[in-house]
């Protein structure tokens, strides 16, 4: 670690790490009551909200700490100020608490989200983006301040370098695209045209510029590979994403009551979507072949694996039901929550573990750690969520037949046909929990605690 | 390509496929209400309350949201107003198999609840969802059955695995009610024959239909 700014980014990754392991546990509630509906007093839709509430938040936390650890370095410079990104880490943290309160809350009486003053107080009762409209508000507000204390660091020293302003854009846009859920539509077909506009615009535009900026820096780190080539394939990648990505929101706007040139408009171009997430893949072993230099293996590996499932959960599972003539049948079936979660797991999970192994040891100054925990927590996690997908997928497949195709019913085929599918889930679900677990442990030992023998003859060889 | 070659190709290639798409919405909000029909004052009340108890945690509408409960966007071309009012004031009332919990909708907000889903079923979709093989083959039976098909109790009654789970399960109901007059007067008068019926009223069909269908219904066994 240069800057003793950049320590900020520990706080992120903590609550970060911390609200991964809860998302976890819900998801497993979750899953428990597709077989059990009544386990618990919460209904299955609040341990839903939390579960994806969770997931966002800590994503979005762990993009935070990132970047105020990139930022710095890339401007050589301490951080604009130290105090505001305290008052920012902690607004949110206070912000997310209330918010999770009011779910529960709802939970035990939804009577209690009526409206006041036409905003109901709990919920907004929209996917995603379930926090009430006065969080919206103190959400937008601490992303503002987040993205000033930055922005005002790069024009202290203006020492531009492609991967912060990449970085940065992207988080801008984020921020932008944030805006259009934050408003009432009286038509149903409205209210999910600009939902769309967050929920895609975010996952597969400002997202996945983030993360090609932050992959660009990961390869430079570990590997010293020369910042002219990186930064040339990376605005290439990230403009590819954008080019396809911004018209591929089309997918979604078939069979909402939007007109029928969506149906090509979507089609053709989210077909594309894959192609710069193969080109990602493709730079993670380029640099790594052409710099044999690797300082952190660990850090290599999990930012090699993030490209390698960003393409497979996000570009091949998202390209087999794409396509009109595919979504018209599987759309909304459980083969898009096959998808959400490798993709999301792939792209953005796998994303912010590989930076936290990437910088945690320089912000708790160490040059080697015990890095075969990583390793074990990346397989159990990782084979895990794959065996989820792949049960799911089966579930999907099963459902597209005998209810989309068959017209067998929905309860029927959820209750009979399906039922070992959500008992594998959970099952693997613990798996993936184990995983967590052993993440989690790695997060809050690394750097504190002995290195054993034989890693750190690892490390030394690698060096 | 020099770095600015390509960062320029980035930012303003960006730019380019972002103000097509800012077209193309704009065109969009101009066809929407045109393929919907009127937003009224029920209509929007039913949407807020559709909101209000988070129905997309546990729901899909137009095929997004959770998959966790049916599809609800043409559910009022199956199942009658009457019924679907009474199912989401009590749901374990009306159908005690239902995953669906009591969620404490009031009467007045179940009715513009319905009237929400009501437009949504009228909104023009571009075919979805679209009908299953199963259904457009079965359209060619004859006798009770096709009586049974061509007034959709299919919806809510299962025949041999197949049908809808708001009702009790038909594959035996010969055996439980041998008695083709208890079908007819049951038909005619769902909550007469059974008390706290929410099945709906069909006294409209023909002399004959009913003779076909009391039929088909006892020999199911
Ligand atoms: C906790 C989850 C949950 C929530 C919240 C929920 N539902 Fe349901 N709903 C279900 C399930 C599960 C079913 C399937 C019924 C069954 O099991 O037979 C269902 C069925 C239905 C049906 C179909 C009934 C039939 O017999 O065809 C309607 C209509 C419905 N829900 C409307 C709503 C509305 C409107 C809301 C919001 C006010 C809502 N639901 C909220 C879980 C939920
Ligand atoms: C909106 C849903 C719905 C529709 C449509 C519907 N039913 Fe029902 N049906 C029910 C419910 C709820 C019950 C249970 C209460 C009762 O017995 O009346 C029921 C009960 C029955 C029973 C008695 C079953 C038993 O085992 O006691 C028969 C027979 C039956 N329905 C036949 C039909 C026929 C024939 C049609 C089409 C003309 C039809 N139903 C349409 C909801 C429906
Ligand atoms: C990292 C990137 C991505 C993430 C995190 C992601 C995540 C998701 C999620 C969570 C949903 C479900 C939304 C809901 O709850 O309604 C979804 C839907 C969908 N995604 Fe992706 N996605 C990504 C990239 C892609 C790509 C590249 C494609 C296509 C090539 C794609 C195609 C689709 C389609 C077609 C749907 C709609 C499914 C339906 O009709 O029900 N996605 N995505
Ligand atoms: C223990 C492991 C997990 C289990 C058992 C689990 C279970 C579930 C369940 C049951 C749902 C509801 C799906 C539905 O409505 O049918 C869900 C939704 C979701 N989960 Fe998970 N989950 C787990 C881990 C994760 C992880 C690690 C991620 C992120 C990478 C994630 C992302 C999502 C998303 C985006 C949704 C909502 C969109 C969708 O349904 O497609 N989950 N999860
Ligand atoms: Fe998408």
């Amino acid at each position: 670690m240069k800057y003793e700014s950049q320590k900020i980014a520990q706080n992120f990754y903590t609550f970060a790490v911390v609200l991964f392991l809860v998302q976890t546990v819900v998801g497993i509630i979750a899953a428990i009551q597709f077989i059990w509906p009544d386990v618990l007093i919460l209904n299955f839709n609040i341990i839903r909200t939390l579960h994806i509430n969770a997931l966002v938040v800590w994503l979005l936390a762990g993009l935070m700490g990132a970047t105020y650890y990139v930022v710095p370095e890339e401007s050589q410079s301490e951080l604009w100020s130290v105090p505001l990104a305290h008052f920012q880490f902690w607004a949110t943290v206070a912000a997310v608490g209330l918010v999770i309160l009011g779910y529960v809350w709802m939970g035990l009486n939804p009577q209690a989200n009526s409206p006041i003053f036409g905003i109901n107080p709990l919920s907004e009762g929209r996917e995603y983006i379930e926090a009430p409209r006065w969080a919206d508000w103190l959400i937008a507000l601490s992303v503002i301040l987040f993205l000033v204390n930055n922005v005002m660091t790069m024009f202290k020293t203006k020492h531009w370098t492609g991967i912060q302003g990449t970085l940065v854009g992207g988080l801008v846009f984020l921020t932008l695209m944030y805006l259009p859920g934050m408003f009432y539509t009286k038509s149903m077909v409205k209210d999910q045209f600009w939902w769309w506009w967050v929920i895609h615009l975010w996952v597969e535009g400002a997202w996945e510029v983030i993360a090609g900026a932050l992959l660009a820096f990961m390869l430079m780190k570990v590997t010293n590979a020369p910042r002219a080539v990186l930064e040339k394939w990376m605005y290439i990648e990230v403009g590819f994403v954008l080019f396809t990505g911004i018209l591929g929101t089309g997918h979604h706007y078939y069979w909402i009551g939007t007109p029928g040139y969506w149906l090509w408009v979507g089609g053709i171009f989210s077909s594309l979507e894959p192609v710069p997430l193969l080109l990602m893949v493709w730079d993670a072993f380029r640099t790594t072949r052409e710099n044999r230099v690797v300082s952190n293996k660990l850090g290599l590996f999990l930012a090699t694996a993030h490209a390698i499932f960003n393409f497979v959960g996000a570009g091949l599972w998202g390209v087999i039901h794409t396509l009109p003539q595919v979504n018209k049948w599987t759309h909304g079936t459980q083969i898009t929550t096959a998808h959400g979660h490798l993709a999301f797991y792939g792209a953005y999970v796998l994303l912010v573990v590989a930076m936290i192994y990437i910088t945690l040891p320089h912000i708790r100054g160490v040059t080697e750690y015990n890095q075969s925990r990583g390793y074990r927590s990346f397989w159990w996690m990782t084979v895990s969520m794959v065996f989820i997908v792949l049960t799911i997928t089966g579930a999907g497949m099963v459902q597209t037949y005998m209810e989309r195709l068959l017209g067998l019913d929905y309860v029927t085929v959820k209750g009979t046909y399906n039922l070992w599918f959500w008992i594998f889930r959970v099952l693997f679900g613990f798996g993936f929990l184990y995983g967590v677990g052993l993440f989690v442990l790695d997060y809050f030992r690394l750097g504190r605690e002995p290195v054993t023998v034989a890693s750190a003859r690892f490390a030394e060889k690698a060096a | 390509m020099s770095n600015k070659g390509a960062r320029n190709l980035f930012i303003f290639g960006s730019i380019f496929f972002f103000l097509i798409f800012l077209a193309l919405t704009f065109d969009t909000m101009k066809q929407i209400d045109a393929r919907s029909p009127e937003i009224t004052e029920a209509v929007n009340e039913g949407k807020q309350a559709w909101h209000k108890y988070d129905c997309i945690g546990c729901h899909t509408i137009f095929g997004n949201g959770s998959y966790f409960a049916p599809d609800l966007t043409k559910v009022t071309r199956d199942k009658p107003a009457g019924y679907l009012k009474a199912f989401l004031v009590n749901p374990r009332k009306t159908n005690p198999n239902s995953a669906m919990p009591v969620l404490g909708i009031t009467p007045s907000e179940a009715e513009k609840l319905v009237a929400f889903l009501d437009w949504t079923s009228r909104v023009d979709t571009n075919g979805w969802p679209p009908e299953p093989v199963l259904a457009a083959m079965r359209k060619a039976q004859t006798g009770g059955i096709a009586v049974y098909q061509k007034h959709g109790c299919a919806s809510c009654h299962i025949i041999g695995g197949v049908g809808g789970t708001s009702g009790p399960d038909l594959s035996k109901a010969g055996a439980r009610h041998p008695n083709p007059d208890w079908h007819v007067s049951h038909l005619k008068n769902p909550a007469g024959t059974v008390q706290g019926s929410a099945m709906p009223a069909y006294e409209h069909l023909t002399d004959d239909e009913m003779k076909l269908l009391s039929e088909y219904l006892i020999s199911l066994k």
